[in-house]
């Protein structure tokens, strides 16, 4: 046959010319017309965190993966994708994962955070920190679940809790049937971002009367963290903060527009960026102010600094200072006008002092008062939060609002982190009149603990809350937050309405010695292709052997059938 | 660190000797390592189960012992410039395809299913084309015809889908397709031949022309079911499997009793 064909295509090159051209030019057409793509089921991963801190390396060290699906459930875990859903997570689990050098762990979040159960959600907030704090060469990927991830999750689940038990025969039918998952992502290989710029901002607002007027300085850091930096939302930690800071600077500027309300203090303001990775915003800043500069409101006279850090939640306010600020200093004086506006205004607020020494020893500050502390400046940190080590500072479980079958009940665990506004508005007041009273020098001149300096429409709780909504609409991580993004564009403007001479202020890494580094690759596309095991095409292939050799033999004897159909036909045709 | 693709091989410590041969066995067949060897041999499965059948069609009707190639290849060509005056037509005629979420549209599939005419059309013209007898002509114009058929429409995407990493059922059904349209061919070709005779009997005209309805809609018919059951693709497969064999074995029947009734 196959000398045949040859001559039959010889014949066509060399004589027939119109008839190759009929044949060949249909051909071309249909051939290259489009194909549609395959597509297996893509899904967007999150990547935990990677970045080293002062030269110690945290987090996931890769974001390359092609391997086979597994849960924890398999007996044999190595240079597989172990695929875990939130609420099944454990600790033990994601140890054993990575102890059998899992080729790669990928963690199912429910698409709404705030339908989980609290216990789950300290759990989680509580493991955040181990997990980042070994350095790990697994990568770790978060993906949000929906119905297709969850039915390869299930149908993985399947396939993994069967494989150790059952007997030859149920093997084998199992290879056949069975859906195996390749999970590969698409992306490259991780690497560190060179010459990246944290941003921070500043803005003023001058007083009134005289040269060498104090100054008090109000901070509070945008960015989130989390252990996915695509996940962080950072909520009341410190969304919270930012906008408490820029409302304050709303009112105060409103005072400071009018001569007789123009008070004798200078205000700086200072959103400041890199919070989360030890405030190198502001360690930057406070060393350009105070070493490079000729004269800086830094330098001169500064009453205190104010950093607000976590502020949306909680009935208490916990005052961190790292020296108890002695008698008829400014300090002391905020420490006096809190402690009285709490106790005649809002008694419903625990107000207390914590005293923490700076402890240089340690790898990271606690607050961010202690970078103001360390220049010899007078700072202080107002929290609701107790410590600085607990989970929810550096969460992503840390977001806008939770839903209302999970709030604290009676006898259940309190509520994951998030805002609650009223709390938030209460806290702004608060502050503001401790502020003004200081500023004012009230208590001096015998006002009454109990006199409202704002009024009730003065802190726009409308104002407070659409900030926090547009803050915690995107991640804030510092590796996300370039000096061109919108977030810092935004806090610019913001500034810009209310306060004089806003000014950017960049961070960049040391170049031998750096202080940060962030690697990229932290947001891929993972595709979930559905694979059968190689037993399986022998199988296949066997049974097409089987099948074509009956419709061999069917078409020997074709024959056959042919005369029956002839003899059972022929009767007919004779009666006729 | 991430390692290449493995497969399924589980070599479980705590089990008997015969078990440890099994899956050593099963481990052994495992081939961990670059995928495009497996994928490969299914394309490989997937081409055999298609092409196997037309080989030995081919080779049995004793088609090459009338050095039939050539001729077949005429066929093919047939269905080519067939294929695309249809699509041509189509285009023209019904341009854009006005597809509802749910809606189907039967009016407009009927009418781009009487375009399927032509196919008939195509085949009368390879058949009245060669000299011989009627099993000759009807074998030459089927194979030749469904061949081209097979290259045209099923190849490209085996080689393209049935090598990627994703498995699907559907190359395999593709493949069993093939070799429906295949014994559909020969159908459709014996029923044109009868059709087009001067001699055939008054009362054959009718289930002739039924049958040949039937050939040219079937595909209408099919799709049609899917839609209406919403038959599931093996299913799907199994219901056009039994359409086209009593198609066939009607028109074979017919057949038998024409050519030996004189």
């Amino acid at each position: 046959m196959f000398e045949e064909a040859s001559e039959v295509f010889d014949n066509m090159f060399k004589s027939s010319f119109p008839l190759t051209f009929i044949v060949f030019i249909p051909a071309v057409l249909i051939l290259v017309s489009p194909l549609p793509a395959e597509a297996a089921h893509e899904f967007t991963v999150y990547r935990m965190q990677q970045y080293d801190l002062q030269g110690q390396p945290y987090g996931t060290r890769n974001a390359i993966l092609n391997t086979e699906a597994r849960t924890v459930e398999a007996e044999v875990l190595s240079r597989r994708c172990v695929i875990m859903r939130l609420v099944d997570f454990s600790y033990e689990m994601y140890q054993k994962a990575l102890r059998q050098s899992a080729g790669a762990v990928v963690i199912i979040l429910p698409k709404n955070m705030s339908t989980m159960p609290q216990d789950i959600v300290q759990q989680f907030m509580e493991l955040e920190p181990e997990m980042l704090a070994t350095e790990t060469v697994v990568p770790v990927y978060f993906a949000l679940e929906d119905d297709e991830l969850l039915s390869i999750y299930t149908q993985t689940l399947t396939s993994s809790s069967s494989q150790g038990s059952s007997s030859a025969a149920e093997v084998l039918i199992h290879t056949a049937t069975a859906n195996g998952f390749q999970m590969v992502t698409s992306g490259a290989q991780s690497k560190a971002v060179s010459d990246w710029a944290i941003t921070s901002l500043e803005g003023r607002l001058a007083g009134t009367g005289g040269e060498d007027l104090p100054t008090i300085v109000l901070v509070a850091h945008y960015d989130s963290f989390g252990v996915a930096p695509w996940l962080s939302y950072g909520a009341d930690s410190n969304g919270s903060g930012v906008s408490m800071l820029l409302e304050l600077a709303r009112l105060f500027s409103r005072l400071y527009t009018y001569k007789r309300t123009h008070a004798g203090y200078n205000l700086l303001f200072f959103v400041s960026g890199g919070g989360k990775f030890n405030y190198q915003g502001t360690k930057r800043w406070l060393e350009d102010n105070l070493d490079h500069t000729d004269s800086s409101l830094l330098q001169d006279n500064v009453a205190f600094v104010l950093c607000l850090d976590t502020l949306g939640n909680g009935d208490n306010l916990h005052l961190h200072v790292s020296k108890p600020p002695k008698e008829g200093t400014p300090q002391y004086a905020l420490l006096n006008e809190l402690e009285t506006v709490v106790s005649s205004q809002y008694p419903e607020v625990k107000f207390s002092m914590v005293h923490k020494k700076i402890n240089l020893a340690d790898d990271t500050l606690a607050w961010e008062h202690e970078r103001f502390g360390i220049r010899r400046l007078p700072a202080f940190t107002l929290s609701h939060l107790n410590s600085h080590r607990e989970a929810q500072r550096s969460s992503i479980m840390d977001v806008r609002s939770v839903s209302s079958s999970s709030r604290h009940g009676a006898g259940e665990h309190p509520a994951g982190p998030h805002v609650d506004l009223r709390k938030l508005s209460r806290n702004t007041k608060l502050i503001a009149e401790a502020l003004a009273r200081v500023i004012y020098n009230l208590t001096e001149k015998g006002a009454p603990g109990d006199l409202k300096i704002f009024t009730e429409q003065m802190v726009q709780e409308e104002q407070l809350s659409s900030i926090v909504d547009w803050l915690t609409a995107q991640p804030r991580a510092a590796q996300l937050v370039d000096k061109d993004s919108s977030v810092v564009s935004t806090l610019e403007y913001h500034l810009g309405r209310y306060l004089k001479d806003v000014r950017r202020h960049y961070v960049k890494a040391d170049k031998r010695d750096p202080e940060f580094v962030f690697y990229d690759q932290l947001k891929q596309t993972m595709n979930a292709y559905r694979v059968k095991p190689a037993i399986f095409d022998l199988l296949l292939a066997a049974c097409i052997a089987a099948y074509l050799g009956v419709i061999y033999l069917a078409i020997q004897h074709f024959g056959i059938f042919y005369s029956v159909v002839r003899r059972i036909t022929a009767p007919k045709t004779k009666q006729h | 660190m991430t390692g290449g693709p493995t497969r399924y091989c589980a070599i479980n410590p705590n089990t008997s000797i015969l078990r440890i041969w099994f899956d050593s066995y099963l481990s052994v067949t495992c081939w961990s390592g670059t995928p495009s060897i497996m994928t490969l041999f299914h394309f490989g499965n997937c081409f055999a189960l298609a092409y196997f059948p037309y080989f030995i069609t081919y080779k049995c009707s004793g088609l090459s012992e009338y050095n039939a190639f050539w001729r077949c290849v005429q066929a093919g060509a047939t269905y080519l410039f067939v294929q695309l005056c249809k699509m041509l037509f189509l285009a023209t005629f019904f341009p854009t395809w006005e597809g509802g979420a749910g809606a189907y549209d039967f009016v407009g599939e009927f009418m781009k299913a009487t375009v399927d005419l032509a196919d008939l059309l195509g085949l009368h013209l390879v058949m009245s084309r060669n000299a011989g007898k009627g099993e000759y002509k009807i074998m030459v114009a089927a194979m030749g015809w469904a061949t081209a058929e097979l290259v045209m429409s099923r190849c490209i995407p085996l080689w393209v889908g049935a090598r990627g990493i994703e498995f699907d059922w559907k190359y395999i059904q593709m493949s069993f397709d093939s070799n429906i349209s295949l014994v559909h061919y020969i159908a459709m070709a014996a029923v044109v031949w009868m059709f087009t005779r001067y001699d055939l009997p008054k009362s054959f005209r009718l289930p002739v022309t039924v049958l040949l309805g039937l050939c040219v809609y079937k595909a209408f018919l099919m799709e049609l079911f899917v839609h209406v059951f919403l038959l599931g693709s093996w299913t799907a497969l199994l219901v056009k499997a039994v359409l086209t064999g009593s198609i066939s074995i009607c028109s074979l029947f017919l057949f038998v009793t024409l050519v030996h009734s004189n």
